[in-house]
Parts: C-alpha cells; structure tokens; sequence
C-alpha cells in the first residue's frame, strides 16, 4: 500500500533539528550529540553565535514586554521552538495572568516537549504546524478556541523566516496572517541578516545549515523591512536586535555582531 | 543607537520590591551577563543577585560558618536559569575578589571562610548543573518518543483513513467490492472462519435508471445514498456492500440454512418498498434478490457470486420486486445451454451442421412434392444434436441469423442439384426464423441467394409461423410480398397452434398450410372432432387457394382418412424419416 500524502514524517533524530540546535546556543541540554555536533560546527565557523541566539532571544522578551505594556492579551508564537528559558506565556503572564499564548512549531519533537512543559498551564497551548501554511495555522481549531480574532493579537516570527526560503513566498505567508488580524495587532519579526558579513562566513553558516532540514535564507534589512508591509513600525524600526529597545545603553554595543535583524509593526486603523 | 528604552510606566521590567542593589551585586551582574541567555531584566538579576549577596553575607557573619547556605545560594542561581560553566567560573572569581572588600566583612579567619563558602557554592551549582542537565536531557529524550509515538499513531491513523477509503463506496459509505471480497473469502476459509454454512443476497434495483432519467443524477444518487442506508440497517449486521452502480450484495455469515438468508433477503425488500421523498420526488423502489445459501466447504468466491448474479437474473426476468431462491439443477440447464449456444458460431465456422430433408408427399399419387429440409448439428462432444436442442437457444441469443442464413443457402446449394428421372424435382422447404424475417436485406439475401444458385424460385418454399404475422406489423408483411413476388413459395408452418385466424391469410401471399400434427394424432376414431375440424379447415383453405400439407402423419389409416378429408399432401413418418437427400432422392428415382 501506497503511504498517503497526508501521513506525518517518522522522527528522525539522527538529523540536527534547528530547534534544539538553538536550545544548545541558549545553554540548554534539551539536544542530542548530533544537534551538538552542528551547533559547534556552527560556532567555529560563525563564534559568536551562541551571543546571536542569546542576543535575538532577549530581543523576544523585551518585545513581550513591550506588547504588554501596549495591552497586548493574545500572542501567537510561529517557529516557537523548544521551551527552554524565558517563555512568551512566561514574560506575558507575569505582568497580565490572563494573557494568552498559542505556540506554533513545525519540529514534533519540540511540539511534543512543548505539551508536557504547558500541561496544566492556564492560557497557554501549542500546536504543529508550518508557517508555509498560514491558512492552515489560523483555521486550527485549537488557534481558533485559544485566539479570539477580533480582539488584537500579537504574531510573533521570532528568529524562524531564514528557515523560510524565496519560493515559499514568506511575504504572502505574513500577508495572509495580516488579513486575519484586527486593528492593533502587532508583528514580530527577526531573521538572520548577512549584512556586513564576509563571504566565507556566509558559506560556512550555509554549510552547517545545509545538514539540517532548514537552510538558512538569510536576508537584507530592506528585504525584512518590505516584510512589514501594512504594519506602522514601531521606534526604532528594523534594527539589529540589541538595539531595539534595549533596556541599558551599553547592551546596544557591538550591536552588527548580533547578525540578527528585528523590528515590531502595528497594524493601524 | 545610544539610548535607553528602559520601560517606563508600567510594571513590566521593573525589579521587584527589595533593596537596592549595592556594588557587588552590580558588579556580580556585569560579571554575569553574556554567560548564558538570562530570561530577565538586567534589572531583576540585580535585584535577584542583591538578595543572594545579603545571604552570603550573613553566612560569613554567621559562627559557625553554615555550609547550607552556599549550596542554597547556588541552587537558585541554577533555578534562575544563571546556570553555565562561565557563570561558575564568574561567580567564584567575583565572590573572591570583591565580596569581603565591597561588604567590608575582614575577620581573622576570613581567607579560610571563603575558601570553604566558595567549595560549598562551587559544589551546590556543579550538583545543580548536573540534575538540571539529567533532567533536561530526560525531558528531550521523553518528547522524542512522544512525538514518535504521535507519529506512529497518526500515521496509523491516515493508514486506517486510506483503508477506509479504498475499502468503502464514496458516495454511500458502504463496503465496496474489494472489502466485500475480501470478507467472503476470509468466511470462505472455513478452516479459520469456524463457519459452516454462509448466504448471499444479491440485490439489485428494478428500473432505477427511470429516477435517474427523471429527476436527473443527483436525486439518483440521493436516492441510492437513501436505499444504502435503509438496506444497511435493515439487515443489521450482515455486510452490505455496494458492488456499483444500483447492486448490492448482503453476506449472511453463519447461516444455519435458506430460511435465515431468505429472511435477511426480505427485511432487504421490505425496507426498500418504504416510501421513500428525496428533494421532494417520490423515489420509492423495489428490488430484486438472488438469493444463494450454502456449506461453506462446497464452493468458492467466484462460484457464490456466479450462482447469486444467475439467481438474481431468475428474479428480474419474473418480473422484479421479490426475490427467487437458487435451483442448482436450474442452473445447470442454463449453463449448458448457454455453453451449447456458445459454441454455434465455432460449429458453424467448423462446419458442423449439416441438413436433412423429410419428404412432403402428395397424397393423391404418392409422388414427393416437396423435401422439409431439417438442420443437425454434429457437435463434438454430445454427438448429433437434433434441432429441439438448439433452435431455440440461438432464437434466444440471435444466433438463429447466421444458423438461418446457412441453413437457407445450404438447402438451395444443395436442391439446384436434384433431378429426378419422372419430371420435376421436389421444392426445398426452409423454415425461416421471426429474426431472420424480420432484417432488412433478407429479400435481397434470398434473391442472390436465388441467382448464384441457379435455382429456380417455385422449388423453394420458406416456412413461417403464424405468430409471426401477429401483431400487424406492416414489415413483415411487405417483405412476405417480396419474396413472394421472387416466385418463392410461402407456407404457414404448424397452423392450427396458434391463433389461427383464417381471415388474414386473405391478405398474405401464403401457398400452403401446413397443418399441425396434433390434428393428425386426433384422427384415430372415425368421426372424431379433430376430423371435422381438419375437414372444415381443408375446404377453407381450398376456397382460398391454398394446398394443404399434414404433419406428423405416422400411419395408413391417418394417410387415408387425410386423403378421404382432401388433404393435398402429408409429412411424417409414414412417408419417410428425415434422412441425407441422397436417400429420398434414390427413392424417387
Ligand atoms: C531558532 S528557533 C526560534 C525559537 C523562538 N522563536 C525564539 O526566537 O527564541 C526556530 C524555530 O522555528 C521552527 N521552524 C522552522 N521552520 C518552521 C516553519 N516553516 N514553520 C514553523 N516553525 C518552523 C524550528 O523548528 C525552531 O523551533
């Protein structure tokens, strides 16, 4: 018998997953010898990139924060990977109990660890899905019990859009996320940027990302800010990570080296 | 960029209530900061550091010196996620360079104090690190076999959904061919099954065609999604499947004889007869059902579906809306027959048949008028087959065209041939079948037919039945004329069977009767009815011209009192048996 199109892939742990790869850069020990071997194969070509993760991950919370303060109840949380530290239910609920917080994650693995970490946690639920297919995500029964639409919610695309390459046409993907949104909802977005970095660099990072099932689709910071389009960017703009927003002066500094690009946009009217 | 976008406001970000940090716990923070990800505000790290700094504090005031405190200390510095090795390594080198200085806390054993306060921090957060990693590399391990697990299951499930449908009708959701298959063959298996005896019920839907064509195919399809569904429930639990289109088959598993199928073959039909509206058309059906029940040990697939598909040919050809039940020694004259009817193109390509001719023979001078000319079939296997056992056969399958045609050409090809030595030869008398008679072109058939041989049209004679002049169809009629305007002759064969109106042969360009051979039979009593009614029909067909030939004449005294009666002519037994025409022939001459 033929396998259905519709059957999910077995699990493969004998692959890097970019889930856990990224979990090893934040200090976890949620990953297995070959995410290991990649990360570090990563780290010698590209040295600070366990700074980068860390750099884009505060970047994630002080958004959280700031989406918060702005009012913000409802977050969806695409590419959200694996639980590790500093969870956008954990940084929302702090400051509002009642916020509520949908992950999206493509890896099972991350999904699966993501169920047991939430079990029995108020406001806060995960569901497997690909950005690729918005539509897909927003009509998710559990989105949809979770996700009020006519209220504003917050879509997070925190460090995953470099997983998305050209022909998957990611600004039609976030075209498509916008039109369910209400006014004064917000877009949040970082990607990989290769502005101002050497050929040789690009080409190892490439290399490394090749092993996994995501390469890596860097992009320039005017590609990433034509990906806000019909969103009103919030100060400072798209910026290096570090510099959005940071919360002391000197946090800013070196701020290129974060090789990540973010911004926050709002949707007016 | 240089400015700060330290929140302002709201609560969020802000360090919780406490003392403000000092110098060392600012520059514990500092030391910390780049380490590890910190899910914090710098200003919650310092504010969390503030708090540890005053436990390790007093922990250094405190006689005697409390271990527990820098196991405690680095404990939580591990729960706050400040948990990798840079971060040990920051912490020791910032506790022993500034701690004592910046709190201002020098005693006389203060060197060996900190050196067992930092053993027991280093120990505490190398055993924190440690758990916190089990537990992690635990928790990866356990979402891994979660989400295989998950996997494993939807992919049975997407399996079980894929099985689903290649085993199930679309529109009806009923068990189709292949399920269905499937289950008897697994019933038929007796050894595995444990069944003894099993039963089908082949249904099928009488004129359904006529709900399609009227209401068109959707309220078709509604209607048959209706008829499933009422049929499924109705025999409740036997399997139904649908084999296409409007047949259906019920498998009654464990049948303990007829009596039980036959009830699940009328709860079928009960069901069906309900009335039934679909889009505001009255859809109502009926159904017929073969019905097969038998050991399970005797028979096979393909020879139950054989036997129900037969059976349920039995119940439509009576007319529908019941059920018949098989009737093996039915079956198996159908199935010889139909195997006989088969095989008539190969016997006639492989020339088989062959024709004898029974001597008309005039009963005023015993000379022979005519020859009846009678096909045979020496078939391979079952002998010489007289005409009673494949006339009809290729009647019913249109088989009697070709036969016919041979036949008719065979009789002429071999008539041209005869001669006798006392003037003319006898005429050939060919029956002609309603089929035959009834396609364009058999005028033109006999005319060529006529030409290539060379035979002279008066010594043919085609015999047709009065049935097929019923009905007043104009065609026959006017191909009748046409042959008849060849010089062909044309005899009504087995008259007096049927309806036997005298009125219309008026019309009909007939030259004989021939008279059945019941009346013949009936001649034995002088004076019986049967030879009035003979002498009645002689004089009128004498009033109307035409001769008449008596069949079945098997004695003397029915010769005689033919004779006695005015009867021109005679066939039977008593004048000749069927024979090769060389042996009439001889005969004559
Ligand atoms: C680098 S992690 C980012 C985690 C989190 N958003 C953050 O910024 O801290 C990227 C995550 O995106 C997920 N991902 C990659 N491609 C994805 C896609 N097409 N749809 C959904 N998730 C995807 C990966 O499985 C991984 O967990």
């Amino acid at each position: 018998m033929q396998r259905p199109d519709w059957a999910p892939e077995t699990i493969d742990v004998e692959r890097p997953s970019v889930a856990r790869m990224y979990d090893y850069y934040l200090g976890g020990s949620h990953n297995f010898a070959v995410d290991r071997a990649a990360a570090q194969a990563m780290v010698a070509a590209v040295p600070e990139a366990p700074l980068m993760a860390q750099a884009n991950r505060a970047f994630l919370r002080r958004a959280v924060q700031f989406l918060t303060n702005a009012g913000i109840r409802q977050f969806l949380d695409i590419g959200s990977g694996i639980p590790t530290v500093g969870n956008v239910h954990e940084i929302a609920q702090r400051h509002a109990p009642d916020s509520r917080v949908v992950y999206v994650d493509v890896d099972p693995v991350a999904v699966a660890h993501s169920r047991e970490i939430l079990a029995g946690t108020e406001g806060a639920t995960v569901v497997q899905e690909d950005l690729r297919h918005p539509e897909r995500i927003l009509a998710h029964p559990d989105v949809r019990a979770n996700l009020d639409f006519s209220q504003p919610v917050a879509v997070l695309v925190v460090a995953v859009l470099h997983f998305v390459g050209d022909h998957d046409r990611p600004a039609e993907v976030l075209r498509t996320l916008r039109a369910a949104l209400a006014p004064g909802s917000h877009l949040v977005l970082s990607q990989a940027s290769d502005d101002g970095r050497s050929d040789a660099e690009r080409a190892e990072a490439q290399k490394v990302y090749q092993r996994t099932d995501s390469p890596l689709w860097v992009r320039s910071r005017a590609e990433l800010t034509a990906f806000f389009d019909g969103f009103e960017l919030v100060d400072p703009g798209v910026v290096w990570v570090p510099q959005w927003r940071p919360e002391t002066p000197d946090s800013a500094e070196d701020a290129e080296r974060a090789v990540f690009l973010g911004g926050v946009g709002r949707l007016g009217g | 960029m240089r400015c700060s976008w330290a929140e302002s406001g709201g609560s969020v970000g802000e360090p919780p209530a406490g003392p403000a940090p000092g110098a060392f716990a600012r520059a514990w923070a500092k030391a910390l900061s780049g380490t590890s990800y910190l899910p914090m505000t710098h200003a919650q790290l310092e504010a969390l550091l503030q708090r540890l700094t005053d436990q390790l504090a007093e922990a250094l005031r405190t006689e005697p010196l409390d271990l527990r405190a820098g196991h405690r200390v680095a404990s939580e510095l591990v729960a706050a996620h400040i948990a990798s090795a840079e971060a040990l390594g920051r912490t020791v080198e910032v506790i022993q360079l500034r701690l004592v200085r910046d709190l201002d806390l020098v005693a006389d054993d203060t060197a060996d104090r900190m050196a067992r306060l930092l053993a027991a921090i280093a120990t505490g957060y190398a055993r924190a690190l440690r758990d916190r990693t089990l537990d992690e590399q635990e928790a990866i391990r356990r979402a891994t076999l979660t989400a295989r697990a998950d996997a494993e299951r939807a992919l049975r499930a997407s399996e079980a959904r894929f099985r689903h449908q290649a085993t199930h009708d679309p529109l009806t959701d009923l068990p189709n061919r292949t399920l269905f298959a499937e289950r008897l063959a697994a019933v038929l298996d007796g050894s595995t099954s444990g069944v003894h005896r099993v039963g089908l019920c082949f249904l099928d839907i009488d004129r359904f065609k006529r709900i399609n064509d009227s209401y068109g195919h959707q309220i078709g399809d509604r209607a048959l999604v209706a008829a499933a569904h009422r049929l499924s429930r109705a025999v409740e639990p036997h399997l139904v499947a649908r084999l296409g289109g409007d047949a259906f088959v019920i498998l009654v598993e464990r049948s303990t004889g007829t009596g039980d199928v036959l009830a699940v073959a009328e709860s079928a039909l009960a069901a069906l007869a309900e009335p039934v509206l679909v889009g505001g058309h009255d859809c109502t059906v009926t159904a017929s059902v073969g019905i097969v029940e038998r050991r399970v040990a005797d028979t096979s697939p393909d020879d139950l579906m054989r036997a129900a598909g037969s059976t349920l040919h039995w119940a439509k050809t009576a007319g529908g809306a019941g059920w018949a039940m098989y009737d093996a020694e039915r079956d198996e004259r159908e199935q010889a027959r139909q195997a006989l009817s088969a095989a008539i193109p190969g016997g006639l390509e492989r020339g088989e048949f062959y024709l004898d001719y029974q001597p008309l023979t005039s009963l005023q001078d015993g000379s022979v008028l005519g020859v009846e000319a009678l096909v045979r079939w020496r078939h391979p296997q079952l002998g010489v087959l007289s005409p009673d056992s494949f006339i009809g056969l290729a009647e019913e399958t249109g088989l009697i065209v070709p036969l016919g045609a041979w036949v008719l050409a065979e009789a002429c090809r071999e008539a041209v041939g005869w001669s006798t030595a006392t003037g003319e030869p006898p005429y050939v008398s060919v029956n002609l079948a309603v089929r035959q008679l009834r396609r364009p072109g058999l005028v033109q058939e006999v005319r060529s037919l006529l030409r290539r041989t060379g035979l002279p049209p008066n010594r043919l004679q085609l015999e047709i039945t009065e049935s097929m002049m019923m009905g007043g169809a104009e065609e026959p009629v006017r191909t009748l004329r046409a042959l008849a305007d060849l010089g062909v002759r044309i005899a009504i064969d087995d008259f007096g069977t049927g309806y036997s109106n005298l009125a219309y042969l008026r019309d009909l360009p007939v030259t004989e009767l021939k008279v059945a051979g019941e009346f013949v039979r009936g001649l034995r009593a002088p004076e019986a009815a049967d030879e009035r009614i003979l002498a009645s029909l002689v004089s009128l067909a004498h009033a109307l011209d035409l001769t008449v030939t008596a069949e079945g004449v098997e004695t003397v005294g029915q010769a005689e009192r033919l004779r006695a009666i005015g009867c021109d002519a005679g066939q039977g037994w008593h004048f000749g048996r069927p024979a090769p025409a060389d042996h009439i022939l001889a005969r004559i001459r």
